[in-house]
């Protein structure tokens, strides 16, 4: 589904990722760690395009990203669902909105947005604050709007970004949990976390990335 | 289909935006009552110039020694000059009639004469492409060349000023008019480029979640066309009710200007006008998306 073949990536002759190879199969769930300031968001828009990188090749599914055309990635990118480490919510719409918006972007009719929104607010415990201003709610409300967001379209791939970075134990469990069914259901999920909890006992790969590289290939 | 959505986010800034966008329906509302007065004013007047031209006419007097046949046969040589629309004879006897009904009660002092004076001649309409001087000045030249032909009365400085007076007036009217069409699409431009400013941050998280550009493009196009059609609403009001009050009220001291046509055409064309310069506006200060 996804492959990296010796990628590299500079940001003013300052190395961020260096050669890096790895393959992530069609609906595997798979675990992105390192230090701080390791490249783990880095990696992640280099998959979204959020970047471009400088070396070697990715593929996507059918795309080669080297190649891909500008007019190409609106409709590339509607097969990514993505958790920012920063959000990026709408400050201007209310939490509904924010997740519809991803239906609305990939064209859904009002009725097919209600249906799939409410039943996403409710696995991840915001129903009740359905009309609120995200910007108004705590971290953690914020953070399950993002990854609602994510999800509700049933992309086929998920970035995850620190997706519990501002959660408490027993809530990250939770988003784990949820992203675990997303993945059985036939997404394929990439988790960049920096806490070794997250991926304790999941069972699933992770790659720990250091000074630029893949240091270590591991099972949670 | 996001369409509803864009609408929805169109209203929205809109009403969220509401003096910016008030402000710059006015102007626009503004502009565009200039435009159709000036349009207005040059579609009458060229109505007028019309009225003129129709009037104008070139008159070749003619020997009174030639026959009935010569003359026809100068009356078609004359209708088939490409510049004659129409010709028309008057002989000596109805040129006479003529002038004494012109002069009225003085006409008996053509009581004592016992010979018609006048002479016949023939009256020629021209059309209104040639009415200039130069070519009013060749054709009376090649007029004069011809057989049985006198004298020939031409005034082309009369036909001259006529034109002059159009065309200036038109091409002042036409500057004006451009000018303030420029200027209704920049202000539409400056403001939609404002409100997308305001919106950028919002804008570089949809291009990630997957918008295309005319999901991203819409919302600003269907406001500049609101602002547009708004605007070009109010103006066709304004100038209607202007053109309405000018009618009625002077209509009765300057009988000219119950003459003034509005035609009703321009109400439907300036709303469309106005919309569609809107989308102009709106869609060169979205310019070119990256992604
Ligand atoms: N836009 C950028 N310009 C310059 N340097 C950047 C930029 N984005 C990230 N970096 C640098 O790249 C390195 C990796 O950043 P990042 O991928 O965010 O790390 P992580 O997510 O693992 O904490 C850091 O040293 C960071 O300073
Ligand atoms: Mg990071």
């Amino acid at each position: 589904m996804i492959y990296f073949e010796n990628v590299s990536k500079f940001y003013d002759y300052h190395t961020v990722l260096k050669s890096v190879s790895f393959t992530i199969e069609k609906g595997e769930m798979l675990f992105i760690t390192g230090p701080s300031g390791a490249g783990k968001s880095t990696l992640l828009k280099l998959i979204y395009k959020g970047a471009d990188f400088d070396e070697g090749e990715i593929v996507v599914g059918n795309y080669k990203l080297s190649q891909i055309r500008t007019s190409e990635i609106p409709n590339y990118r509607k097969n990514i669902g993505i958790v920012f480490q920063d959000f990026k919510l709408l400050k201007n719409l209310s939490v509904y909105n924010n997740v519809a918006l991803a239906l609305r972007i990939r064209g859904l009719s009002e009725r097919e947005i209600k249906a799939r929104v409410s039943e996403v607010l409710k696995r991840v415990n915001l129903r009740h604050l359905a009309e609120s201003n995200p910007m108004a709610l705590s971290g953690g409300e914020q953070q399950r709007i993002v990854i609602a967001r994510a999800v509700v379209a049933e992309p086929q791939i998920i970035l995850a970004d620190e997706p519990t970075g501002n959660l408490d134990p027993n809530t990250s469990i939770d988003i784990i949990n949820l992203l675990k069914d997303i993945n059985l259901n036939g997404s394929t999920i990439i988790i960049a976390t920096h806490s070794p909890e997250l991926f304790k006992d999941t069972g699933k790969r992770v790659l720990k990335i250091d000074a630029s590289k893949i240091v270590r290939e591991m099972k949670g | 289909m996001y369409i509803t959505y864009s609408i929805k986010t169109a209203f929205k800034s809109l009403i969220d935006e509401k003096w910016i966008n008030l402000l710059c329906v006015l102007t626009v509302a503004s502009s565009l009552i200039i435009i159709i007065l000036m349009g207005l004013f040059l579609f009458n007047i060229e109505r007028l110039a019309d009225k003129l031209h129709e009037r104008y006419g070139m008159v070749v007097f003619l020997d009174e020694r030639l026959t009935e046949n010569e003359i026809r046969s100068l009356l078609s040589t004359l209708q088939s000059r490409e510049e004659v629309s129409s010709v028309r004879y008057i002989s000596k006897e109805s040129a006479m009639k003529e002038l004494k009904e012109h002069l009225k009660e003085m006409s008996y002092i053509f009581d004592g004469l016992d010979v018609n004076p006048l002479t016949p001649a023939v009256e020629l309409n021209i059309k209104k492409k040639y009415i200039n001087a130069k070519n009013i000045k060749d054709l009376s030249n090649d007029l004069q060349k011809i057989n049985g032909i006198d004298e020939i009365y031409s005034a082309e400085k009369i036909a001259e000023s006529i034109n002059y007076f159009y065309r200036s007036l038109t091409n002042l009217g036409l500057i004006i008019m451009i000018t303030l069409t420029s200027g209704v699409i920049f202000v539409i431009y400056s403001t939609v480029k404002i409100l997308f400013y305001r919106r950028k941050e919002e804008i570089e998280i949809i291009k990630l979640l997957g918008a295309t550009k005319s999901f991203i493009r819409m919302p600003f196009l269907i406001e500049g066309s609101i602002i547009g059609f708004t605007g070009g609403l109010i103006s066709i009001i304004v100038s209607f009710l202007f053109y309405f009050a000018i009618t009625y009220r002077l209509g009765s001291v300057f009988p000219f200007v119950e003459t003034l046509i509005f035609p009703t055409e321009a109400i439907f064309v300036f709303l469309i006008i106005g919309a569609l310069l809107g989308i102009i506006g709106a869609f060169i200060a979205v310019g070119r998306l990256r992604f």
